[in-house]
């Protein structure tokens, strides 16, 4: 069996094999190329070849590829997705524009309206025609206006749109206008990304339903050549493993499914980071993790309580401030990285970020074209980052570049020393960092003395330590491949589907009929998840299900999600569903009310299977300090207090369980650099991960 | 305990107060039964120390966010601080102690550490019917007994225990107890929730330094307002304005004049100058609503959250340097038993002419005109159980263009911040359904560099016979442009009958009780947003993408803009025509 793990990112990939032989001996290699930005796939292919050559495999001999990609996100972020068009209910042609009609700020005159300054659909683009379902039952009041429907695709193809959506109201109770919409639109416009509302998700309230659509179709066309591009080149290298796309839940799923609902894939690059830091702190026996994912242009911020990951509410899920009601983990990005560029802006304040110079050209020291300064650059200034070493000295650094970009565009400007300018770059975004790390922890109420923090992804463990100190974390973890943690997480995940369906239902004095209607749509929603872990080749008797009710009370307007028992739904399914909804009212909110009528909402089923899980070796013990054995050589650096010292190198593959570096030491490997400063140890645990803390004296 | 706190653990326990305010609203709302709280949010949650200063407050709705202090002062007039025992919960809205307007319910607990006093976990929320003259809301009322029951800090459970007496007395009283007495759950749900949370801080960072802590945090937001209200030069700055009517004497205009008395790093407003109190409901308690809209203002004028990156936490320290003075007997200061329910277009008037006020001193921090005002509809019915039903629905309207950007469209402005209601989630339980809910299509956008945003237009058609009350105003006061900006559109009230099909017809922005037939459908068109700037100066691409977008037309684009389109066979049929824009720009400039 062999497995690849492929996690792009905004300025390298990572990638990831895993080789276990018929005798259950087991290999892992690791590689890294430049992320190529016009076209991920291209980047990814090159890797995964280079990689089978690494580790001696022909590339047809890769069972299964594991992938994790900034495709969506990117396409929301720099807002280059499809032009794409809406077909509505008259009376109803700004519910996008609307939103729920709260500004995103309290306190602000000033402030932006993203769904309005940079909307989805365009108002031009969005088309209302004549058609009416009421509730409650979903009866049709007008009938749909066909003629009107052509007419709006017909518009749609002159204006050479790419996507459309079709949102009516009540869809959820009866989606018959829209997918007879749909068919009419398909028809008229065959090459067109095409998807109704009621498909994407099905669920009440009509502004997070069509938002969800509208970004469905936003990035669908995109996301969607991306994903054959990535196949046919796949293919045309010889690869033919199956491919699994990581999605923003945590789980995995199919090509075809992410390109079917690419709008489950916005979180697909970030998560495989996650999930990776929960593994590598489930083996330092470390449940209580902040993880910061620092790679070239953005950094990513996620907490893991009690060895969980934080799962949004799917009411409170956003991408770019737009509601996206699908499940996603909690991550939060921001725009600081190794290629963050520094500069002076026009009124004279010292800038890092949010702008990166990606790979193309990269910071000054590739010697790419790239002029301005990057936070790499001043890591490299300070003699921290070795050219030597570079990622394993396979792509040459000039130090000299570094040098003169920071001198011209910052120091001179303004009045520093080279030194005193490289560290402000660091003293700045540092900070950026640690104030994002605590907006998603001390202010909801996370206090951070208690967490360990890994930082990872190539410059991770660079920063570790300084941002450990800023945020008062109990200790620094710097896992035993930073440069790879998202791409080893994708080896660890699951496939995970989930399907949705509105079915308002009381639980409360129902006739066996209502019940058993209850029953078929559970029963349907798990067809369709098992259809699709079977098409993922996994045999029924490893499929597992679980069911979910959305309840509240009657009346109420937010629901708590309750597991469904097995077995046909009856009225003493109901009775149980009840009773342990009243216990999650009262775990979450400290009251219930058992007399008052309990009514489901929303139906979900989650169709998981368990897989390989990735093994690494144990080290050898060593148990020794500052081994010999592993020193290189040394070479004055500079650390953030200003103190310049010969340090020490050590090669972190020469390294063994239980042996300690005591700082002033840079550990160095062939995808990234631990920094351990002057009054610091570093302990090797048993798989080889570094737990950086204060040094103490020891009895 | 006077020692200073190092920053981490002032940062710490900063965010951990704000998480706690946080948590108090989410379990109000997400817990809460009525679409006034649970969806539109209309609350407030906070934590208060032993003065009734605000040490944290949840970022629900500004409206409520610094009126809890006026309540606690007011319940003190009837229960003094050494008449509290742990486990009690206190019930008040009275509106002449304190209370922001009788429908806002505050709940109090007061917070005992180790069995000694050290502060109060309270919120407030708005109830959807608490018997007034009319189900819902009021206008047309006598004088405050009207407004329904007035609970004076009463204590609903005393050491723990309720009071069922009390309980059943408010249970009987209001038009829709299945959905009051939850919300009251809900609150009282939420004040235990702060209770539980500031003990636990208290256990972890120990007393003193939770206090210590909470006293510098205050004294930073103060010294951050401060800072900016010193950039302001030292004067008086005035505006005017009007409200159409108070809601019975129809074409008798109510005016609202404004002074910024602005002194070194202190502010005064002064509502002198406005109308007298009057005779029906549309009067503004002086505590609990007139002082909040003043506090508000200072804040999102110059510590405004989009353009100041430094976090600013929210509580009493944002309140001290702003003095609020308006005549007793004034429409802002009533005097009991004035009714003075419907308050909030008014506020929204104060906030912005203190705008307007400033905008010659603050050019890059102001608005145009803004639509100001508040649409709050309660429409009811008596369902055929004999049970009522009752909807209060909040219409957003627009703000004015802005020194670097338009005004937004269709949003919550000012002291409010509601979320709607999911047309889809009324459909499902109530005799009503919407018919229209777009931007306008009646009036242009209030021309300018950056021009108004435009109001909403929505229609709800009755499926039973009911009633319905609107507060609302500024039919007739339209938002102004500024720095050469045109103005903005005022508002209209419209009613048709959908199943006779009978002609729309103009009402006032006020009714009360207005009785419902079958197929009534109510029309609320908001006001839109004035312009900023001189329209010529537009980037013309943006002119061009409100024609396409259907705001404005080809002639106007010309006439106000100066911008001249052209046919074009993309399927969007209108393009730039950049020279004759140029020329016809170039020759508007020298006849200017």
């Amino acid at each position: 069996m062999i497995r690849v793990g492929v996690d792009v990112g905004g300025t390298f990939t990572d990638l990831v094999l895993e080789a276990v032989d018929a005798a259950g001996g087991q290999r892992v290699y690791t590689h890294k190329v430049p992320s190529t930005a016009a076209d991920q796939s291209v980047g990814v292919v090159q890797g995964v070849v280079e990689l089978c050559r690494i580790a001696g495999v022909d590339p047809g001999q890769v069972d299964a590829l594991f992938h994790g990609t900034t495709v969506a996100t990117n396409i929301v972020i720099e807002r280059n997705g499809a032009e794409v068009g809406m077909i509505t209910t008259k009376g109803f042609r700004d519910i996008l524009h609307m939103g729920r009609h709260k500004r995103p700020h309290n306190f602000s005159l000033q402030f932006d309206v993203p769904w309005q300054s940079a909307p989805l659909i365009k108002r031009r683009n969005r088309i209302a025609v004549s058609e009416r379902i009421l509730p409650p039952d979903g009866r049709i009041e007008t009938k749909l206006d066909e003629a009107e429907v052509e007419r709006a695709a017909e518009l749609f193809a002159e204006r050479k749109l790419d996507a459309v959506v079709i949102g009516f109201l009540f869809s959820f109770l009866n989606n018959e206008h829209e997918l007879r919409a749909k068919e009419i639109v398909q028809r008229v416009m065959p090459d067109a990304f095409v998807c109704a509302s009621s498909e994407v998700v099905n669920t009440i309230r009509e502004y997070e339903r069509f938002s969800s659509a509208a970004m469905n179709a936003y990035i669908g066309p995109r996301t969607a050549r991306y994903l054959d591009n990535l196949q046919r080149r796949l293919g045309e290298a010889g690869v033919n493993a199956y491919v699994r796309m990581m999605q923003s839940n945590g789980g995995v799923s199919t090509v075809e499914q992410a390109s079917r609902n690419p709008v489950g894939l916005l979180l697909s690059g970030p998560a495989g980071g996650v999930i990776g830091g929960r593994w590598t702190g489930e083996a330092c026996g470390q449940n209580e993790i902040i993880t910061i994912d620092i790679g070239g242009t953005s950094a990513d911020i996620s907490v893991i309580r009690g060895g969980d990951l934080t799962i949004k509410n799917p009411r409170d899920t956003e991408v770019a401030h737009l509601p996206v009601l699908v499940p996603m983990i909690d991550i939060d990005a921001i725009g600081a990285g190794g290629g963050s560029i520094a500069y002076v802006d026009s009124g004279g304040a010292f800038r890092v970020g949010p702008r990166s110079a990606g790979a193309e050209p990269g910071p000054a020291c590739y010697g790419k074209g790239g002029e301005e300064p990057t936070v790499t650059d001043a890591q490299v200034v300070l003699g921290r980052l070795d050219p030597e070493h570079f990622l394993g000295g396979g792509l040459k650094i000039d130090p000299a570049l570094s040098e003169r970009a920071i001198r011209e565009r910052l120091a001179e400007p303004l009045g520093l020393s080279v030194r005193d300018a490289a560290l402000g770059v660091l003293k700045i975004v540092n900070n950026n960092m640690a104030l994002a790390i605590a907006s998603n922890s001390v202010a909801k109420g996370i206090d951070p003395r208690g967490y360990s923090l890994m930082a990872f992804g190539g410059a991770g463990p660079l920063h570790g330590v300084a941002l450990g100190e800023m945020i008062w974390a109990k200790n620094v973890i710097s896992p035993l491949h930073p440069g790879i943690t998202a791409a080893m997480g994708l080896l660890v995940t699951e496939p995970r589907y989930e399907f949705t369906q509105s079915a308002l239902t009381i639980l409360e004095g129902q006739n066996d009929n209502a019940f058993a209607a209850v029953g078929g749509i559970f029963d349907r929603l798990r067809a369709e998840a098992a259809a699709q872990l079977a098409a993922d080749g996994i045999a029924p008797g490893d499929q597992t299900f679980t069911r979910i009710a959305e309840c509240r009370y009657v009346g109420q307007g937010f629901e708590l999600r309750v597991e469904v028992p097995d077995g046909p739904f009856t009225a003493d399914t109901a009775r149980e569903v009840q009773q342990r909804f009243f216990a999650i009212h009262r775990t979450e909110y400290g009251h219930a009310f058992e007399d008052q009528p309990v009514q489901m909402v929303t139906l979900r089923v989650i169709g998981t299977s368990k897989s390989e899980t990735l093994r690494l070796p144990a080290l050898p013990k060593g148990g020794r300090n500052n081994p010999s054995e592993a020193a290189l050589y040394a070479r004055p650096t500079t650390f953030d207090d200003g103190q310049t010292l010969p340090t020490p190198r050590f090669d972190r593959m020469k390294l063994r369980a239980e042996d300690t570096i005591t700082g002033p030491a840079v550990v160095v490997q062939q995808n990234s650099t631990t920094i351990v400063p002057p009054g610091f140890t570093a302990t090797v645990m048993k798989l080889g991960d570094l737990v950086i803390s204060r040094s103490r004296a020891e009895a | 305990m006077t020692k200073t706190i190092d920053p981490i653990t002032l940062q710490v326990i900063g965010g951990a107060l704000h998480a706690i305010a946080e948590q108090m609203g989410n379990v109000l709302y997400r817990m809460s039964y009525s679409s006034i709280i649970r969806e539109s949010q209309d609350l407030g949650a906070g934590l208060f120390d032993l003065d009734y200063n605000t040490l944290c407050e949840s970022d629900s709705t500004p409206m409520h966010i610094g009126s809890i202090p006026g309540y606690m002062r007011g319940i003190e007039k009837s229960i003094p601080k050494s008449s509290w025992k742990e486990g009690d919960v206190v019930i008040h809205n009275h509106p002449y102690y304190g209370a922001s307007h009788s429908p806002d319910i505050g709940i109090v607990m007061p917070i005992f550490y180790h069995g000694e006093l050290v502060g109060f976990s309270a919120n407030t929320a708005h109830h959807l019917d608490i018997g007034a003259a009319t189900p819902g809301l009021i206008i047309d009322v006598p004088d405050v007994f009207a407004e329904g029951m007035l609970l004076n800090g009463l204590k609903l459970y005393e050491a723990g225990k309720r009071n069922e007496t009390l309980w059943r007395y408010i249970s009987g009283n209001t038009r829709v107890p299945g959905l009051v007495m939850r919300d009251l759950e809900a609150q009282i749900a939420a004040a235990e929730l702060g209770v539980r949370r500031y003990c636990e801080l208290m256990d972890t960072y120990g007393r003193g330094t939770v206090e210590q802590a909470c006293k510098q945090l205050m004294d930073y937001s103060e010294r951050m307002l401060r800072r900016e209200i010193a950039k302001i030069p030292d004067g008086d700055y005035t505006a005017e304005g009007f409200m159409d009517d108070d809601g019975r004497t129809r074409g008798k205009h109510l005016p609202i004049k404004v002074t910024v008395r602005v002194r070194g790093d202190d502010v005064e407003v002064d509502l002198t100058g406005s109308s007298p109190q009057v005779p029906t409901a549309f009067n503004v308690p002086f505590e609990g609503s007139t002082k909040v809209a003043c506090y508000f203002a200072f804040r999102a004028l110059l510590l405004d959250t989009y353009t100041n990156q430094e976090y600013i936490p929210q509580n009493e320290g944002s309140f001290r340097p702003v003095k609020v003075t308006a005549p007793l007997g004034s429409i802002f200061n009533p005097i009991a038993p004035a009714a003075c329910e419907a308050r909030f277009n008014q506020i929204q008037r104060i906030v912005d002419l203190i705008i307007k006020a400033l905008a010659p001193v603050l050019p890059d921090k102001c608005t145009a005109g803004n639509a100001a005002c508040l649409s709050f509809a309660s429409y009811s019915g008596v369902r055929p159980s004999g049970d009522y039903w009752v909807l209060i629905e909040v219409n957003e309207a627009a703000m004015g263009g802005r020194p670097a950007s338009d005004g937004p469209d269709t949003i919550e402005e000012l002291m409010r911040n509601t979320r709607n209601n999911p047309l889809e989630d009324l459909g499902m339980h109530l005799p009503m359904i919407c018919d229209r809910y777009e931007i306008r299509d009646d009036v242009f956008p209030g021309a300018g560099e950056y021009r108004g945003g435009m109001g909403v237009v929505k229609s709800q058609r009755f499926l039973t016979p009911g009633f319905m009350t609107h507060e609302s105003d500024r039919n007739e006061d339209t938002p102004w442009g500024i720095f050469g900006g045109h103005e903005g559109a005022t508002a209209a009230v419209r009613i048709h009958n959908h199943d006779r099909g009978t002609d729309p017809q103009d009402v006032p922005a006020k009714f009360s009780g207005m009785r419902a037939e079958l197929g009534d459908v109510v029309t609320y068109l908001s006001p839109c947003g004035g312009g900023y700037g001189d329209p010529l100066r537009r980037d013309p691409r943006k002119v061009l993408d409100d024609l396409l977008d259907g705001y404005i037309t080809p002639d106007h684009a010309r006439e106000v803009y100066g911008v001249v389109v052209q046919e074009v066979q993309n399927g969007y049929r209108w393009g730039l025509d950049t020279a004759a824009t140029d020329a016809l720009r170039a020759r508007r400039a020298q006849s200017a």
